[in-house]
């Protein structure tokens, strides 16, 4: 008996690998689903959005979520912070490959039909992410307080607060004050690594439940 | 999302009397080594992009001193390009407010209901002639009203 086996039998014996894995390990993926790239695009946004925890997590350990820190401590990570540059750039990247990825996603499943039935809830599951998506893209953009920031949150904010009856309300909730300021900072940071991480990750959980249990449409 | 797809394949064979033989790649090793493959290429990706072009950092925010121009992240350019599109009035409500609603909240309303409003049991493409047509036209709105907000800044 080797070590591999040793293992195996030990873990074998307490979580009964040898009916667990031979479903996963030996079905094969169906041949429209290796043979098309379009098949691709969910899992495509599911790994940016790894990329994007993973990378984030490192950001928050040096970004300072306030008006007089914010940006020199996002300047520090660009300058100062070994790889702080890279990790900062590959967020970025990820970030908007993965709203890229989320559009065409949704683009598949409009043209190809599959959300109709049975699969009606997962495309408002699916509508929900794409709000979430582009939500922390939103509140991200803010963060590193430089003009661009500054200025397109100010726009953004506004819009959003014209939208008749509880326009008004989202842009209290959202800058909480008058002017985009310290209040606002605090709360886009909260809702960019708090809120919308754990929103995502339920809503998430959800979409590919469905899909496990719904299969993926139009199969052989 | 292997794993995903392909758990349910199992789901779903178990409750035939006899399992069907699906042709397919093997989910092991086979499956899964193109799926690193991919994953590989796109992190590779990634980091070069994020080399290449690296996040920029323009001077810091002051609240006194408006730039000009000022872009949105680029998926949002549409909501802006549709509210400088759409100048008139519809008899009491004003044009801002149609300018603002239709982009997010008509936009996404429609999005949701997609499902419900699209009866047709068919997904053959060629059987879906409106459903095709009106997606085609939304698509190439969008565009257009992306490419607006540029043009008109
Ligand atoms: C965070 C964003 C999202 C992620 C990570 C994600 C991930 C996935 C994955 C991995 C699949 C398996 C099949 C495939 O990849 O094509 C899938 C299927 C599906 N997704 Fe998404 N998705 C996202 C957003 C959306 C959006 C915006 C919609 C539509 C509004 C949507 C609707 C669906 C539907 C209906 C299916 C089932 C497709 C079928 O059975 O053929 N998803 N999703």
């Amino acid at each position: 008996m080797t070590l591999n086996d040793k293992i195996y039998k030990w873990l074998d014996d307490r979580f009964k690998l040898s009916e667990l894995l031979p479903p996963i390990v030996k079905h094969p993926a169906p041949l429209n689903v290796v043979s098309n790239p379009l098949y691709c695009l969910g899992g495509t946004a599911f790994l940016c959005f790894l990329i994007l925890v993973i990378t984030g997590i490192f950001l928050a350990m040096y970004y300072k979520p306030t008006p007089a820190e914010a940006y020199k401590s996002v300047e520090h990570i660009m300058t100062a912070v070994p790889m702080g540059s890279l990790i900062r750039s590959v967020h970025h990247w990820a970030a908007n490959t993965m709203i890229a990825a989320v559009m065409l996603h949704m683009m598949r499943i409009y043209f190809m039909g599959a959300y109709k039935k049975p699969r009606e809830l997962n495309w408002v599951v699916g509508i929900s992410l794409l709000l979430i998506t582009t939500t922390f893209g939103f509140s991200g953009y803010l963060l590193p307080w430089d003009q661009l920031a500054f200025w397109a949150t100010k726009i953004g904010t506004g819009i959003a607060g014209s939208i008749p009856v509880i326009g008004g309300y989202i842009s209290l909730i959202l800058v909480g004050g008058n002017d985009i300021g310290a209040e606002t900072l605090t709360r886009f940071f909260a809702i960019h690594v708090m809120i919308l991480p754990i929103a995502i990750a339920t809503l998430l959980g959800l979409h590919f439940m469905m899909v496990r249990i719904q299969g993926i449409s139009g199969r052989l | 999302m292997a794993l995903i797809e392909v758990e349910k394949h199992e789901v779903e064979e178990e409750q035939k009397p006899e399992p069907v033989r699906v042709r397919g790649l093997p989910f092991f090793p086979h499956f899964l080594l193109r799926e690193v493959v991919v994953m590989c290429l796109i992190a590779g990706g990634l980091i070069m992009l994020a080399s290449i072009y690296p996040a920029g950092l323009l001077k810091p925010a002051d609240p006194f001193d408006t730039p000009s121009p000022i872009y949105p992240e680029w998926y949002f350019l549409y909501v802006f390009g549709f509210l400088k599109f759409w100048t008139w009035d519809l008899g009491p409500i004003p044009a801002k407010m149609i300018g603002v609603t239709v982009p997010m909240v008509l936009w996404y309303g429609l999005l949701i209901l997609v499902p419900f409003i699209d009866r047709n049991p068919s997904s053959d493409i060629r059987k879906r002639k409106v459903a095709v047509t009106l997606g085609v036209i939304v698509l190439i709105g969008i565009l257009y009203f992306t490419y607006f907000s540029i043009v008109h800044h």
